[in-house]
């Protein structure tokens, strides 16, 4: 899990594990850097464990940059963590970008 | 102070679950057909699976769900519980709980095995019945009508990710009966603030395209329908065919970009997506709802999970409490303020309702204990080829904490005795007249301020001349000398004392019966056997409620100061000039009984003149009664119990020690050991009077 304050915006890596066992540490983290920066950049690359509490946290971090006026991006999502979306309901592409805000490469 | 380890708490709760699975497998032997058995044992296996999952015990959680599937059949009511599968599922168990509690300790090959066995007696009655129901949608005909499926919503409680299940799980669980479109429902997620990143917010509204029967959806929320709210309604009539499925669960690969279809194929029972379900829920639905009483209210939990440490320093602050309190009482009652002395009352009156409500919460009911031992009955009764009804009775009886802990060891060793000496083999049962199956109750009773815990077998009994001749074989006895057989049975209690003819793995090595006696009295309790020839043996122990503070009576012999256990003490008289006249034989007639006596004076070694008026204390262990001659009765009193040092290891008179109201010590006074001292002293009386 790695915040990078280098970049004009604040980039946030998810870790590989964030499952259960280890969304409060995620969950203090996003809120941390929620608390920093207008814009935040969330990275999905490395995340190799995930589950229903995963997918919460990253529709609450949207919906809370939504009502903030504050652009929450996420980028490349992991396959493990398509997998577990796909698991939720989430069944296409379309949906997903419904109810999360990404970025795709090169956009 | 710190947080418990996650880990260290899922194994607390992993080791609860696993009585429970004991006791459920233990108890479907005998019953086979009890369906609440099988669910209860799965429901905790699937526990198991789930937290074991979370907390990073991959092994559990695959070898837990291997074992589920081969005990899925008797799950689903194929096959009877047999005594040889219920073996191997407590060899499963015994598996699952070394893999969590000492993973080293065992060995992939093993758990191999134990599947294996699983599998072969799970597949051994009906080859070929399916082990997973799937009922899939036969085809339509165009324009054919009929059920097209079910409608679910689906909303879980808020915790139920944190014990562990999965509702994705679930859901590919029921997409294991046919095609489901699954749509997720969002509306609940609150804002981060707002947030408890452990608890479930997401709800499903899934349309089951399958002509599967409600038990079939039902046994797939089984585990968790006690959590969860579940709106069951049919997909009515439909024109054929159903829409493909967009939800392929088992499929890896990413999806392929899909357009959302407008979900208006069904018919208007079914909800639309994303829409609240109590809107237009239709008469026919079937609701699986919480059970009330079974229903979580977070702002009211009954019950905390506290660290047993936390309870033992608070029992110490409490002693200290009690200490001090004592002190400031004295002090009061020396002075003559009249408002210190309301005050002293008062915290009195406190301390002492603080006492009570922190050994409350140290108490435990012994049923705890109780059902680890079916688990050994089983076993023995199978290694052994006796078999054995095992009885418990009293479960809800409460004990202290650590009295349940010290008391394991010594129930141990007194059923596998009353199991591999108690109970006869069958043939001898038989040939006595009696029923093949043995039997063992393990009860617990309150009495008074002790608990009464007894071991009775319906077995062969004691065999008293064989007792006696190996004492005197031992030279423990003179022969010939006169004992009641009470007195023989005591030599059970000598280290090394075995009439046993041969030795096995479970007993005859005469180690055992002392050490029980030794543990039970270092918790200040007693033992006690009885038996009846051809009927069988009792054996009784008698257990304080507590060992951390006792009630008391204090004494005073010369100007030393000591505490009787109150629970001990039988009666106070006083010491008449005709009991003064028998010095050398040392009894007291207590209403036409002989009770042997002590003069603590003597034992202690008291100097100064011996108060005019002797007291003497009647205390008694079991059926044995003994006085102790005191100079002074002072009252009752609230003994914190303090361990004397190492140093004092090897004094055996005094179990501990105690600090009264003047800020001086006070030693308590081991009964059973005084007991012991008076029989010794009537046994040497006997043989030199036989001399």
């Amino acid at each position: 899990m790695a915040l990078n304050p280098t970049e004009p915006k604040w980039s946030l890596r998810l870790p590989a594990d964030c499952s259960i066992a280890a969304i409060r540490n995620v969950y203090e983290l996003i809120r941390e850097a929620f608390g920093r920066q207008e814009r935040l950049e969330i990275d999905c690359s490395r995340v190799d464990k995930a589950d229903v509490t995963s997918i919460q946290l990253l529709l609450s971090t949207a919906k809370t940059g939504e009502a903030q006026g504050r652009p929450v991006v996420l980028t490349s999502f992991s396959q493990s963590l398509r997998n577990t979306l796909r698991r939720a309901g989430f069944a296409s592409e379309a949906m997903i970008d419904q109810h999360f805000p990404q970025k795709k490469d090169g956009t | 102070m710190s947080a418990m380890d996650p880990t260290e708490v899922f194994r607390q709760e992993a080791s609860e679950l696993f009585e429970v699975l004991e006791g459920a497998l233990l108890d479907l032997g005998q019953r086979p057909d009890d369906r609440e058995l099988v669910d209860s044992a799965f429901r905790a296996l699937h526990t198991i699976k789930g937290s074991g999952a979370m907390f990073g015990f991959d092994k559990v959680a695959s070898f837990t769900h291997e074992f589920e599937t081969a005990f899925d059949r008797v799950r689903k009511g194929e096959i009877k519980p047999t005594q040889e599968l219920i073996s191997v599922a407590l060899a499963a168990k015994d598996y699952i709980r070394a893999l969590i509690e000492d993973p080293q300790s065992t060995d992939d090959i093993i758990g191999e095995a134990i599947l294996d066995d699983l599998k072969r007696f799970v597949s051994f009655d009906q080859p070929g019945a399916p082990v997973v129901e799937i009922a899939e949608a036969p085809p339509l005909a165009p324009g054919e009508s009929k059920q097209a499926g079910w409608h679910l919503h689906l909303e879980f409680e808020s915790h139920i990710l944190r014990n562990g299940s999965n509702p994705l799980d679930l859901l590919e669980d029921l997409c294991k009966l046919g095609p489901c479109f699954v749509v997720p429902i969002t509306d609940g997620i609150p804002f981060l603030d707002e947030m408890e990143p452990e608890d479930c917010y997401l709800k499903w509204d899934v349309k089951l395209h399958a002509v599967c029967d409600k038990d079939a959806i039902d046994d797939v929320f089984m585990f968790v329908q006690d959590e969860m709210k579940l709106t069951l309604s049919p997909l009515a009539h439909v024109e054929a065919p159903a829409p493909a499925p967009l939800f392929q669960l088992l499929d890896e690969e990413p999806a392929p970009v899909v357009e959302m279809p407008a979900p208006t194929v069904e018919a208007a029972a079914a909800p639309l997506a994303e829409q609240p379900v109590a809107k237009a829920e239709p008469k026919s639905e079937s609701r699986l709802e919480p059970k009330p009483e079974a229903k979580r209210d977070d702002r009211g939990i009954a019950t905390v999970r506290v660290q047993a440490e936390r309870l033992d320093e608070l029992m110490d602050r409490v002693g200290e409490l009690v200490i001090a309190q004592a002190r400031l009482t004295q002090l009061a009652a020396s002075g003559s303020d009249l408002s210190i002395k309301m005050i002293a009352e008062e915290i009195e009156r406190l301390a002492s309702s603080l006492r009570d409500t922190t050994m409350g919460a140290r108490m435990v009911p012994i049923g705890s204990l109780f059902g680890r031992f079916r688990r050994l009955v089983h076993d023995l009764s199978r290694d052994l080829s006796k078999p054995v009804e095992f009885v418990t009775s009293g479960e809800d009886t409460e004990l202290d904490k650590t009295m349940i802990e010290c008391l394991a060891d010594p129930l141990v060793h007194l059923i596998r005795n009353a199991v591999d000496h108690g109970i006869e083999d069958t043939a001898v049962r038989a040939a006595n007249g009696k029923t093949e199956q043995g039997r063992i109750e393990l009860a617990a009773v309150h009495s008074g301020a002790q608990v009464l815990v007894t071991v009775k077998d319906n077995g062969g009994g004691l065999n008293t001349s064989r007792i006696r001749a190996k004492a005197e074989e031992q030279g423990l006895v003179a022969a010939g000398a006169v004992l009641t057989d009470h007195e023989i049975h005591q030599f059970l209690f000598h280290p090394g004392f075995s009439t046993a003819q041969t030795i096995s793995a479970l007993s005859g090595r005469g180690v055992g019966m002392d050490v029980v006696k030794r543990t039970i009295e270092n918790m200040r309790g007693s033992i006690d056997l009885s038996t009846r020839t051809g009927q069988g043996t009792t054996v009784t122990l008698r257990l304080p409620l507590t060992l951390a503070i006792i009630e008391g009576l204090l004494i005073r012999v010369g100007e030393g100061r000591y505490i009787i256990p109150l629970s001990a003490v039988e009666e106070c008289i006083e010491l008449t000039a005709e009991d003064e006249r028998s010095r050398g034989r040392n009894f007291l007639n207590v209403r036409g009984n002989l009770v042997p006596f002590l003069r603590l004076r003597e034992i202690m070694t008291a100097s100064g003149t011996p108060d005019r008026h002797q007291k003497t204390i009647i205390i008694s262990t079991g059926e044995t009664h003994v006085g102790l001659v005191a100079d002074q009765i002072i009252g009752n009193h609230q003994t914190v119990i303090k361990s004397l040092s190492k140093l004092h290891s090897d004094v055996t008179m005094f179990s501990g020690a105690t600090i009264l109201g003047d800020g001086t010590a006070a030693l308590i006074l081991d009964v059973a050991q005084l007991v012991a001292l008076a029989q010794s002293k009537v046994e040497k009386q006997h043989i030199s009077e036989a001399a």
